[in-house]
């Protein structure tokens, strides 16, 4: 027997120290070849070549769909610039297969991914990408027409130059322009909401007493009553308690310079504390703690739900479901939770949601940057978003587009056929922003009230955000344990039996924080903080 | 030595036939299994996806010792350790005796049928299994109302939201999904039997339950035996698509599994080599038990691996 | 006698009562899904329907082959699971059988080869990279050759092996056949059982695996099997237009996540379950009648 295992041990011992043979080298070779065309000033180079080719265009979410071949917009498309997408999107598992991708140096001409993505660091430090700025340089200067100076210094790298250019990213000096819709609101079930008296649900007494009104009035009548809904409970937390109720509270998040640690803030705490006195009133129901977004969807569908901390996004089927058959059982955002202060409600930020890359895997970087350009442009914009002018759209006075008749009215009421037919916005990663939100039809009535709500109370947070300890670093693993302790501490703060026990929670909170290393982290935050202010011209 | 070796030939030789039925298998073992375990490495190293394999820098034990020192170490193996043994006792013995009740079926149409049926739901995947539990399982759910109706409860469990129900209804779960395709093997063995120890028995006054006894069980228990020294040796692992799914905030403390603490660490980059050192761990403790049982029954029943 | 009439008796209907219920028990759920998923996708969402769908509609169903593709992705699945399963069940029969032989020279340093594997592996990367090398990215036999020979299989084939009688090799042996030809000839037909359980196994692995088919497959997409490509469908489905921050779009109120979810479900598994009857004769009569005999 002891042989066996000694056999065994030593046969998986060798194995595993036989360095692996033939491993390619990585990083691809880099020298850009020359330009075929000569760029013009003023123009767009993708207007200079338009033969055919086929651009191999990896989009890391397993529910893109891209029906290229049979869509009229992607079809105008490639007419005009020659070029055809050839979309690679992954089936599932999708950090998998990039990460394999990247490790097997297969990576196809250009990738799109979360801004955040940590493989994006790891793909730039490995050279697999080629500088949009080098490729601006040499191939169409038009580029830059077309991308914000600041949004290319936000995504530029240690070397100073930019690998990957975003989409949905507004800067500051944008928002103004841009038409915004607000995801964060508080909402109520309209006909309960008036049943109870329309109550001021914004001190933790009213909130309090408005759930509970709800709960007598409903709570025998309605099986499976839920006075409140929130986001799903996570290995890390809950979004309704975490930024949605800090920014909703309007928490600030640094205070003279100083990025403020958020949780510490009194009036946040009160209402956690409000939402624990809920919980042992009886008015938070089960359920809550163990429901996935299917659960609570269906929840909603079934007239259970009164009052939903959660985004108005993403109950929108539901929604339109309710207002379909009585608008009045619909919901609608009210003033919910405050501690005096106005709400701080993100808006979009310069990270945009997601970046594209030219890989130097690229069968012909040229005719990449070009189209890229193009898709910035206005005239791209419009081809992905409304398709041929006189087909599909019309132009108004100032130059808006509008579809046609007959295309609005697929549009609204049969998404499908549009969406087949058009290949409705196929290509959504490149575009020109402020165009895109000014450009989109306008919303139903069952979502624009609750999507309007938060508009007056927007502000841009920008350069908070990639403020992140870059992964594998020391602090990258401090910031995980330290948001896994909040992952299971706050289910218990929620859940305690009464106020004593709240604080010895959370006082435990911060002292095991502290000790797992909240400093070091900070600092780096901080720096990373000041680095982005810079980059935004915020002074302070 | 000179006829040692000689012998050895002979036998080569003899068996050469044989040797070659067997060499493609050692073959592919070597090219798909042995030689990718050059990853194993990476658990030793501080391996970023962009790295060349084996180039990393050589960080020793320093992942061992993290996992180890992580403060839900105990609590992670406990749960693993836990629903494994649990899922060893009900688990492994539930379709034994679903195969031997099955097989004392005399209509065989009848018996086509439950077996059919009884291998559907292992088909299910536990996503959507998973999602019908928990609307199920809520305190408003069809169980809690059956109960109440029955007369068991007085009001709604929510069982999701405890850890003290969660090993339990990832057994029986478990046991509900497998039994009819755990079966199968059983089936097929029980057919195997020679129907003229049957007819013998039956000459010598043998009941249903004696026949039972002295011929099925001793016939199969080979097949039980090497099934349960298999079992044993995947004690570490545990069903992730089941509990990931049925795992959510409350039960956590009953649900944290090897796999699930895994699976929280998630793919970002420094991990790899992590989580790999976490699964060198476990095979290093699976093989060590497999081994042990192997012992153990070749000394009770004879049967053996090797 | 009567005592014992009676008892018999008494026993064969609660087994019979038993088996009843585990019928009930193991389809209800399945019938609950299906059901489901003939059902509107709204009312599946306002929940209990239990037994009948309500708003019976075929747009699951619609949604879920309106893509071309699938019936590509069914002819993929279809051929790698025959191919797939011939393969590996006579590949790893062949040297189960081998093994089973307590007498063959390096046994022991065979098992314990084959035992480790079953523990010790590399992860996705250097697998990856191994078949790159070999050129099965993006090919068929991605599917084939990477899952000839499961080492847990063999020890189920050796078990079964060591059961058959040794008279029947002998009296092969001494009409003179080999190693290989008594393989082919004695063994194999004397293996039905265990051939149709591994069949099985692998034919089942093989249609549900959809991993390989995400992982190496990607610029040749007309090779994804079906389970890849209904994961697809699954994805696209859920709030895809919400998350890319488009205007709000008009949802089919038929379709639903979880309706689509339930409708690949029941698509995917009813050609197993047609299949299964035919290898189930197998499992219920015993072969071994009349081979000693001879």
């Amino acid at each position: 027997m002891k042989k066996i295992l000694a056999l065994a041990l030593c046969t998986a011992m060798t194995a595993s120290l036989i360095a692996g043979c033939g491993n390619e080298e990585k990083k691809g070779e880099g020298e850009l070849p020359a330009a075929k065309t000569e760029a013009t000033e003023g123009k767009p180079g993708w207007q200079d070549d338009t033969e055919p080719i086929t651009l191999d265009w990896y989009v890391n979410y397993s529910w893109y769909t891209s029906v290229w071949d049979t869509a009229e917009f992607s079809q105008y498309i490639e007419e005009q610039t020659g070029v055809k997408v050839n979309a690679i999107i992954p089936s599932g598992s999708e950090s998998e297969k990039l990460n394999t991708m990247i490790a097997g140096n297969t990576l196809p001409d250009i990738i799109t991914i979360e801004a955040g993505d940590p493989a994006l660091q790891e793909m730039v430090q490995a050279g697999l990408l080629y500088p949009l700025n080098d490729l601006a340089d040499k191939y169409d200067p038009y580029f830059y027409e077309v991308t914000s100076e600041q949004t290319m210094n936000w995504f530029a790298q240690e070397d100073g130059k930019t690998y990957g250019y975003p989409n949905a990213s507004i800067s500051p000096d944008q928002y103004d322009d841009v038409h915004m819709v607000i995801y964060q609101s508080f909402n109520v079930k309209n006909d309960y909401y008036e049943a109870i008296g329309s109550p001021d649900m914004s001190t933790p007494e009213g909130f309090l007493n408005a759930l509970q009104a709800a709960q007598d009035m409903y709570g025998d009548q309605v099986d499976g009553f839920i006075p409140i809904g929130f986001h799903s409970f996570s290995d890390t937390g809950n979004y309704s308690f975490d930024s949605y109720l800090l920014d909703y509270l309007g928490v600030p998040k640094e205070i003279g310079g100083k990025l403020y640690d958020r949780r510490e803030d009194k009036g946040y705490q009160e209402w956690l504390r409000t939402f624990r006195k809920a919980n042992e009133m009886g008015l938070i129901a089960a359920n809550v703690f163990t429901d996935s977004r299917q659960q609570l969807e269906e929840e909603i569908a079934q007239n259970r739900v009164f009052a939903l901390l959660y985004q108005n996004c993403d109950f929108m089927p539901e929604q339109e479901m309710l207002w379909m058959e009585d608008p009045s059982t619909a919901y609608v955002a009210i003033q919910g939770p405050s501690s005096g202060n106005a709400p701080a409600l993100e808006g979009p930020s310069i990270s945009g949601w997601t970046v594209t890359c030219v890989t130097k895997n690229c069968k012909d970087p040229e005719r990449a940057i070009e189209f890229m350009s193009y898709l910035l442009s206005e005239e791209g914009t419009r081809a992905t978003m409304f398709g041929e002018v006189g087909v599909s759209c019309e132009l108004d006075a100032d130059g808006t587009p509008h579809y046609t008749p007959e295309y609005q009215d697929m549009y609204i009421n049969d998404y499908d056929a549009f969406f087949e037919r058009t290949g409705s916005e196929p290509l959504w990663m490149l575009r020109d922003p402020v165009l895109e939100k000014n450009w989109s039809a306008e919303q139903p009535d069952y979502l624009s009230q609750m999507y309007d709500w938060g508009v007056p109370y927007v502000v841009n947070g920008s350069q908070f955000s990639q403020i992140d300890p870059a992964s594998g670093t020391e602090e990258a693993e401090i910031k995980q344990d330290i948001d896994l302790l909040w992952g299971s501490t706050l289910p218990k703060l929620i859940t305690a039996a009464s106020d004593e026990e709240f604080d010895r929670l959370l006082s435990d909170y911060f002292t095991q924080r502290d000790a797992l290393g909240w400093e070091k982290l900070l600092a780096v935050q901080q720096t990373k903080y000041e680095e982005n202010c810079k980059k935004l011209g915020i002074t302070e | 030595m000179k006829q040692r070796n000689s012998d050895l030939w002979k036998r080569i030789k003899q068996q050469r036939f044989l040797l070659m039925m067997v060499l493609p298998g050692m073959v592919w073992l070597l090219v798909f299994c042995y030689f990718p375990m050059y990853g194993c490495q990476i658990a030793f190293q501080n391996y970023r996806i962009t790295d060349v394999l084996g180039s990393s820098e050589w960080v020793g034990l320093k992942w061992f010792a993290k996992f180890f020192k992580d403060p839900l170490f105990m609590q992670v193996m406990k749960n693993t350790l836990g629903i494994s043994l649990l899922k060893l006792l009900f688990g492994f013995t539930a379709p034994i005796i679903f195969a031997l009740l099955l097989n004392e079926i005399r209509n065989i149409k009848f018996k086509r049928v439950v077996q059919t049926l009884s291998y559907l739901p292992h088909f299910l995947s536990w996503v959507i299994l998973g999602g019908i539990m928990i609307t199920w399982l809520s305190d408003t759910g069809v169980i809690n109302k059956a109960l109440i109706a029955m007369g068991v409860l007085e009001e709604g469990i929510s069982f999701l939201a405890k850890p003290e129900y969660f090993w339990g209804i990832s057994v029986i779960s478990e046991i509900w999904k497998e039994l009819g395709w755990g079966a199968i093997i059983y089936l097929a063995a029980i057919s195997g039997i020679d129907p003229s120890l049957y007819e013998a028995a039956e000459i010598d006054g043998a009941n249903r339950f004696q026949r039972l006894w002295y011929i099925t069980l001793p016939e199969i228990s080979g097949t039980i035996a090497i099934l349960f020294i298999l079992q044993v040796g995947s004690i570490m692992g545990s069903n992730f698509d089941q509990i990931f799914v049925l795992h959510n905030a409350l039960n956590d403390s009953a649900s944290n599994v090897v796999d699930m603490f895994v699976y929280k660490i998630g793919i970002g980059n420094g991990s790899y080599s992590y989580a790999t050192a976490i699964g060198l761990f476990r095979s290093v403790i699976s093989l060590v038990l497999l081994l042990i049982a192997n012992k153990v029954t070749e000394k009770l029943e004879g049967s053996s691996l090797f | 006698m009567k005592k014992r009439l009676k008892k018999v008796k008494l026993f064969d209907v609660i087994n019979v009562l038993l088996m009843v219920a585990i019928c009930f028990l193991m389809i209800y759920p399945i019938w609950y899904v299906v059901v489901n998923s003939f059902s509107e996708g709204t009312e599946v969402l306002k929940g209990g329907i239990y037994w009948w769908p309500r708003n019976f509609c075929l747009e699951n169903y619609s949604a879920v082959f309106k893509n071309k593709e699938i019936y590509t992705a069914f002819g993929i699945t279809v051929l790698k699971t025959v191919v797939g399963t011939v393969t590996s069940v006579l590949f790893t029969a062949m040297v189960a059988y081998g093994l089973s032989k307590s007498y063959l020279v390096g046994r022991k340093i065979f098992m314990v080869m084959g035992i480790v594997t079953m523990f010790f592996s590399g992860g996705l990367i250097p697998y990856f990279l191994l078949i790159k090398q070999l050129g099965m990215l993006d090919s068929f036999w991605v599917y084939i050759i990477p899952a000839l020979f499961g080492f847990y299989n063999a020890i189920i084939f050796m078990t079964f092996f060591k059961n058959i009688p040794v008279e029947l090799e002998e009296s092969a042996k001494i009409d003179g056949a080999n190693d290989f030809v008594i393989f082919l000839k004695i063994i194999l037909p004397v293996s039905g059982p265990v051939l149709a359980t591994i069949a099985l196994f692998n034919g089942v692995g093989q249609w549900n695996d959809y991993f390989t088919g995400v992982i190496y497959i990607t610029n040749e997409q007309w090779l994804i099997p079906i389970q890849t490509f209904l994961y697809k469908v699954i994805s696209e489905s859920s709030s895809a237009r919400i998350v890319a921050n488009m205007p709000a779009s008009v949802r089919n109120s038929m379709v639903t996540s979880t309706t689509i979810k339930y409708a690949t479900m029941v698509v995917t598994t009813f050609p197993i379950v047609c299949v299964y009857p035919f290898l189930q004769k197998y499992f219920v009569q015993g072969i071994m009648v009349g081979s000693v005999k001879g």
